[in-house]
């Protein structure tokens, strides 16, 4: 029940990240996706079925605010959240570099996989916004190692102070 | 031990793509129409986006008013609030005397027009690509309803109402959208045509043949209201370029540059009901 509730609260977070940039401006919302921060987060440390549920919770709030077809980023964000679990559990993704290169795989994977089923569903080529898109990956991978490297900053500091 | 413990992973992963799966082909008979299922995640979640923006804006808001000449500010607002209706108005007022040649006609269709305008803020854009749709403040309850014709403080068309409107909140198509289409005519040369979106900051004229006169560089397009969505005369954009169509001989190519501007909607004006309806 405790981790629904987080879940929950975590979709509610990226909803009001995602409002924040949206009001900040337009190029904010295609170069940044809270959502996917979310799924990744929380899917490398609650594993792969927490991962894939976050995912289909995310993916489908975040359709709900676009005129695109209703599921693509949910089944998008559902295998993010599985994979990322899934491989997470079996490298250790810890160390810095190593967490940010991949976060930054995970993230291409999850734009290659939404370009080709929205290319698939809606038969026509997308707009990259000039190139802008791809620096969503990017933004997505540093902003989601800077939150596991504030989390272990954090823990250090709670374990020196015991 | 029993597959379900052995492939659980594997299992709730295939489950979950293929109630995806299902939701994505369910949909595409379906077109533009919002299923129930997307609806609701709306109605959800929508009042969370107002409240994000409802508390920023109140933050700010209450920074600004009680350090800044709040008196000043007040009166700066009420003008800013009749000049967005006088706006509005005088937009109707030079639509509507193309049509009709007489003064008293003129005066009545403005009195009805001016109780339908709802005057809305944006608490959201499009989640995958800003240039699609809008998120208001405004819904059924404030006499919003789907299809209504939605313009920028200075009368400038930005799109129309769409499903989902909830009680509060309604979503926005557009015109920079590519499934939006909005039948225009050009000011000066009577070019007529379908304006449609890219998904950028761009949209193109389309259906307009390569032996139609009229149409220059730079031409304001008016809406016609032939599409009894949008009220005729409303300004929508102005002539960017006009090409030979290399792929489709017939027609000519196109592209518009849209008047309204992102940084110009935070406020909008919803026409609850197009003034030009009874021609």
């Amino acid at each position: 029940m405790k981790e629904v509730l987080r879940a929950f609260l975590a979709t509610l977070l990226a909803v009001f990240v995602y409002s924040l940039a949206g009001g900040a401006g337009p190029e904010l919302i295609v170069v940044f996706n809270a959502f996917s921060v979310v799924v990744l987060y929380f899917s490398v440390r609650r594993g792969e079925v927490f991962g894939a549920f976050l995912g289909t919770v995310c993916g489908l709030v975040q359709d709900a605010f676009s005129l695109g077809v209703f599921g693509v980023g949910g089944l998008t964000k559902t295998l993010l959240g599985f994979w990322a679990g899934f491989i997470s559990r079996r490298i250790d993704v810890a160390p810095l570099f190593r967490n940010g290169l991949f976060m930054l795989i995970m993230s291409v994977l999850e734009m290659v996989l939404w370009v080709l089923v929205t290319a698939v569903v809606r038969r026509e080529s997308l707009n990259f916004h000039g190139g802008l898109i791809l620096l969503q990956p990017l933004v997505t991978a540093v902003l989601t190692s800077s939150l596991f490297a504030v989390e272990r900053r954090l823990r250090a500091r709670g374990s020196r102070g015991d | 031990m029993p597959i379900w413990e052995k492939r659980r992973s594997a299992l709730i992963l295939a489950g979950l793509v293929a109630f995806h799966i299902l939701l994505i082909s369910i949909q595409i008979p379906r077109g533009a129409e919002k299923s129930l299922f997307e609806k609701s995640i709306f109605f959800l979640y929508s009042p969370v986006q107002r409240a994000v923006t409802g508390a920023v804006r109140g933050l700010g808001s209450l920074w600004t008013n009680y350090f800044d000449l709040r008196g000043v500010r007040g009166e700066n607002q009420k003008l800013k609030k009749e000049n967005f209706f006088l706006n509005q108005d005088v937009r109707f007022l030079e639509d509507q005397l193309q049509f009709f040649r007489s003064e008293a006609q003129v005066r009545e269709r403005l009195a009805a027009f001016q109780g339908k305008i709802v005057p809305a803020r944006v608490i959201g854009v499009d989640s995958a690509n800003p240039f699609q749709t809008i998120v208001l403040d405004k819904g059924s309850l404030d006499g919003v309803g789907k299809d209504m014709a939605v313009c920028d403080r200075v009368g400038n068309l930005v799109g129309r109402t769409i499903e989902p409107v909830s009680l509060r909140e309604t979503m926005v198509q557009l015109i920079t959208d590519k499934d939006s289409s909005v039948s225009v005519v050009s000011a000066v040369g009577r070019l007529t045509g379908s304006l449609t979106g890219r998904s950028g900051a761009v949209c193109e004229l389309r259906y307009v043949l390569a032996s139609a006169s009229g149409g220059q560089v730079g031409e304001e397009l008016l809406t016609t209201g032939y599409d009894k969505i949008y009220p005729a005369g409303l300004r929508v954009g102005s002539i960017r370029s006009i090409e030979k169509d290399e792929r489709s001989p017939i027609f000519r190519k196109i592209t518009v540059d849209p008047y309204f501007r992102f940084n110009t909607i935070d406020i909008v004006a919803v026409i609850a009901k197009a003034g030009g309806d009874e021609e």
